[in-house]
C-alpha cells in the first residue's frame, strides 16, 4: 500500500497530484527549490523539503537529491508529474533500486519508447502505421539522400532524442538537405547530447491526434479516446480538446487499438500517450509516445469521468485496471487553454514577475488547474505555464462558449499572459468550425491583428480618471500603483527610448 | 480635476468632479459628459456603473507598463504628467541608443565589450527567462559607451543594459 507520495515537481501539476493524494488519504510530500519556497505546492503539502538552488539542474532535475528526500521522508512512491525527471529512465531505475515505487512505466519501456528511432521500430513490430522513412539513425549524408529520394520530398529531419521541436527541420528540395543535415545534427548534439537524426516523410497540413492509454501491471491496457492538439505554436500545444471534431467512432477504435498494441508490445504500464498525425484523408501515422502523464490529461478526465492521477496510483499499487475497453464511453466535449506568462504583443517573450491581481473564473463546467496566487512572484527559472483553464459542456460549440465566458471573468494582473490570445482564437471562424491543423495558429498570428480597443469608447478613460480621483481615499496599494503609472511615464519619457 | 489620459496610445482630455451624492462623479471625456457611479471594491478593483451598464475595472499594477483590465481586455493606460510630454517631444532619433531589457530575466552572456564598435542589428547581450533565450540587438551602429549587464545577474524589464553612441 502506498501511504506517502513524494511529488517530484512544481506548479499546477504538483497541486494536481497533491489533490489526488488527499482524496486517497495519502500523505503528499512536496520538494522545492529556493525560487519556490513560497510556491503554492509547498504551502499546500503536508510536508515540504528543500532540494537546492533555483536552477532546475541543481534542484528538480537532481535525482540523487530527490531520492535522498524520499528516504528521509519515508516516501513509498514518487510521482514525477510531467517534464523534469518524468521521462528519465535512469531515474526510474534508481527509484526501483532504492525501493521507492516510481509512478510511471518501467525503465525498460521508457528506454524503448524514449528514442524516436527505437519507437519507430517498436511501431513496426506492433504493426502500426507510421510515417514513411528511416527507423535507424542516418549514418551519412549519402544515406540521407537515398532515404529522401525513396520517400520523396518534402521530408522532415528529426533528432532521435528530440523533443520540443529541437533538431527538427523541414526540407523541401534535395539541395537543402546537406545544410539541414549538418545543422540538425549539431543542434541535436547540443540539446540532447546525441547527434542521431533520421528522416521521415513530411505530412502536409496534419492534425495532431493523440490517444490516452492506461495499462496495469497484469497485461491489461485500455485506450481512453483521443485528444486533438492541433493548435500549436513552435511545436508547443496551446489548446487541446476531446473528442476531436474529425474522429468518428470507427477511426477512434482503429487508432485506439494501434496505441494499445504498441503499449503492450513495449511492456508498458501506467498512464501514457501515443501521438499521431492525421492527414487530410484521415490516414493516421504514429509520431511518438510520451511515457508520462500529459499536461492536457484533464480533457480526457472530463469526457471519460475518470481520475487519471488516482488511477496511476492504483496501478502503481499493483491493482488491476477497474475497467475494460467496453466500459470506456466518451460523454460531452472538453477543451483546455494553457495559460502562459508570456506577452503575445511582444513576440511571446516570457513575462515572469509578481501577480498583483488575480480574479479566477468559476461557475458551471469550468475547471482551473493552477499553481498561482495573488501576490506570488512567478519565477524566471522554469516553464512559463501558470494554469490550465478547462471547460466541459455537452457539445464543442457549448464548450467554446463556456471557455469564452470564463476567459472574460479571468484577470491576471502584474504580468503579461496569453489570455487575450485565447479570446481571439475562440472567436475565430476557422477554429469554431474546427478547420484546424498544426499550422493553424501561425496562420492566424500572421494575419490581421485583433482589434485593440473596440466598442468601449470612453469607458477606459472614465475608469482611469475615477481611479486617479479616488487615490487619496483609496488604500496605500492603489495610491502607489497610480503613482507608479506616473513614475513609469516619467521614466519612459526621460530615458531616450529607441523603440526597439 | 483635469487630466490627460493616454488610452492604448491615444490621448484623451478628461475632467472629473465629484457629483452631489456619494460615490458619483461627473466625468467629461473630450468634452462629452457622463455620470459615473463608482465603488472601489478593494485596492485596484473598481465597479463602475455607467448609465446602467456595469463594468468591472482592474488595475494591472505592473509599474513598468500601466494598464487596466476591462472584462478580459488589457488596455494600456497612462495618466500623463504634463512634464513628461514636453520631455518626450525633445527626445529625437539622433541620440544614443539605450538598450533595455525586453523582459525580466538573467543575463546569460555579453556579446560585445565596452568601447567596442558595433554594427546595426548586431547582438549585444543575451538574456534568459523561463527556458527561453533572447538576444538583444542594437537598432543602429556605433560605439558601446556603457555596458551595465553582468553575466549571471538578474535584470528587470526595462532596465538599461547598454548604451551605444
Amino acid at each position: 500500500m502506498i501511504r506517502r507520495i513524494l511529488i517530484a515537481n512544481r506548479g499546477e501539476i504538483a497541486l494536481r497530484v497533491l489533490r489526488a493524494c488527499r482524496e486517497l488519504d495519502i500523505v503528499p510530500i512536496a520538494v522545492y527549490s529556493d525560487a519556490d519556497r513560497a510556491a503554492l505546492h509547498v504551502l499546500e503539502a503536508d510536508e515540504a523539503y528543500r532540494l537546492g538552488p533555483a536552477p532546475a539542474s541543481e534542484s528538480y532535475l537532481c535525482g540523487d537529491l530527490i531520492l535522498d528526500v524520499a528516504r528521509r521522508a519515508r516516501a513509498d512512491a514518487i510521482h514525477p508529474g510531467y517534464g523534469f525527471l518524468s521521462e528519465n529512465a535512469d531515474f526510474a531505475q534508481a527509484c526501483e533500486q532504492a525501493g521507492v515505487k516510481f509512478i510511471g512505466p518501467p525503465a525498460s519501456a521508457m528506454r524503448m519508447l524514449g528514442s524516436k528511432t527505437r519507437a519507430r521500430q517498436a511501431a513496426d513490430r506492433a504493426g502500426m502505421p507510421r510515417t514513411p522513412g528511416s527507423v535507424h539513425g542516418l549514418a551519412s549524408l549519402d544515406e540521407a539522400r537515398s532515404v529522401a529520394a525513396s520517400i520523396g520530398y518534402p521530408v522532415m529531419l528529426k533528432a532521435a532524442a528530440g523533443g520540443g521541436g529541437k533538431g527538427m527541420r523541414a526540407v523541401s528540395r534535395e539541395e537543402d538537405l546537406s545544410s539541414a543535415f549538418d545543422a540538425g545534427r549539431s543542434e541535436a548534439q547540443r540539446a540532447f547530447g546525441s547527434s542521431e537524426v533520421y528522416l521521415e516523410k513530411l505530412i502536409e497540413q496534419p492534425r495532431h491526434i493523440e490517444i490516452q492509454i492506461l495499462a496495469d501491471e497484469h497485461g491489461h491496457c485500455v485506450s481512453l479516446g483521443e485528444r486533438e492538439c492541433s493548435v500549436q505554436r513552435r511545436h508547443q500545444k496551446v489548446i487541446e480538446e476531446s473528442p476531436s471534431a474529425v474522429v468518428d467512432q470507427d477511426l477512434r477504435r482503429k487508432i485506439g487499438e494501434a496505441a494499445v498494441s504498441l503499449a503492450l508490445a513495449a511492456g508498458y504500464t501506467n498512464a501514457g500517450t501515443v501521438e499521431f498525425l492525421l492527414d487530410k484523408n484521415r490516414n493516421f501515422y504514429f509520431l511518438e509516445m510520451n511515457t508520462r502523464l500529459q499536461v492536457e490529461h484533464p480533457v480526457t478526465e472530463l469526457v471519460t469521468g475518470l481520475d487519471l492521477v488516482q488511477l496511476q496510483i492504483h496501478i502503481a499499487q499493483g491493482e488491476p485496471l477497474p475497467l475494460t475497453q467496453s466500459d470506456v464511453t466518451l460523454r460531452g466535449h472538453a477543451m483546455e487553454c494553457r495559460v502562459y506568462a508570456e506577452d503575445p504583443d511582444n513576440g511571446f517573450l516570457p513575462s515572469p514577475g509578481r501577480i498583483t491581481r488575480l480574479l479566477q473564473p468559476g461557475g458551471p463546467g469550468i475547471r482551473e488547474d493552477c499553481g498561482i496566487y495573488e501576490g506570488w512572484v512567478v519565477p524566471m527559472d522554469y516553464d512559463p505555464m501558470l494554469s490550465k483553464l478547462i471547460a466541459f459542456a455537452p457539445t464543442r460549440e457549448l464548450a467554446i462558449a463556456r471557455l469564452r465566458r470564463a476567459l472574460d471573468e479571468y484577470v491576471i494582473g502584474g504580468i503579461r499572459t496569453n489570455l487575450g490570445l485565447f479570446r481571439r482564437i475562440l472567436r475565430d471562424r476557422e477554429f469554431c468550425a474546427a478547420r484546424i491543423d498544426t499550422g493553424y495558429l501561425d496562420h492566424l498570428l500572421g494575419g490581421q491583428p485583433a482589434p485593440s480597443v473596440d466598442g468601449l469608447d470612453s469607458v477606459p478613460a472614465i475608469a482611469a480618471a475615477v481611479l486617479e480621483a479616488l487615490q487619496p481615499a483609496a488604500s496605500a496599494a492603489t495610491a502607489s500603483s497610480v503613482n507608479a503609472w506616473k513614475a513609469a511615464a516619467r521614466r519612459e519619457a526621460t530615458g531616450a527610448d529607441p523603440r526597439l | 480635476m483635469n487630466l490627460q489620459i493616454e488610452i492604448d496610445g491615444e490621448s484623451r482630455q478628461v475632467q472629473i468632479d465629484p457629483a452631489e451624492s456619494a460615490g458619483r462623479w461627473i466625468v467629461r471625456v473630450d468634452g462629452e459628459m457622463v455620470e459615473a457611479d463608482a465603488r472601489l471594491l478593494r485596492p485596484g478593483v473598481l465597479s463602475l456603473l455607467l448609465g446602467g451598464r456595469s463594468h468591472r475595472v482592474v488595475l494591472d499594477g505592473d509599474p513598468s507598463a500601466p494598464a487596466l483590465y476591462l472584462g478580459n481586455q488589457r488596455i494600456p493606460c497612462r495618466v500623463e504628467d504634463p512634464r513628461s510630454l514636453r520631455s518626450r517631444r525633445h527626445s529625437g532619433a539622433d541620440g544614443p541608443v539605450v538598450l533595455k531589457a525586453s523582459m525580466p530575466g538573467r543575463v546569460v552572456r555579453l556579446l560585445v565589450e565596452k568601447g567596442q564598435d558595433v554594427a546595426a542589428r548586431q547582438g549585444i547581450v543575451v538574456i534568459e527567462a523561463m527556458k527561453m533565450q533572447n538576444e538583444l540587438k542594437t537598432p543602429r551602429g556605433g560605439r558601446v559607451i556603457d555596458l551595465r549587464a553582468t553575466p549571471g545577474a538578474a535584470v528587470a524589464s526595462g532596465e538599461t543594459l547598454a548604451v551605444i553612441e
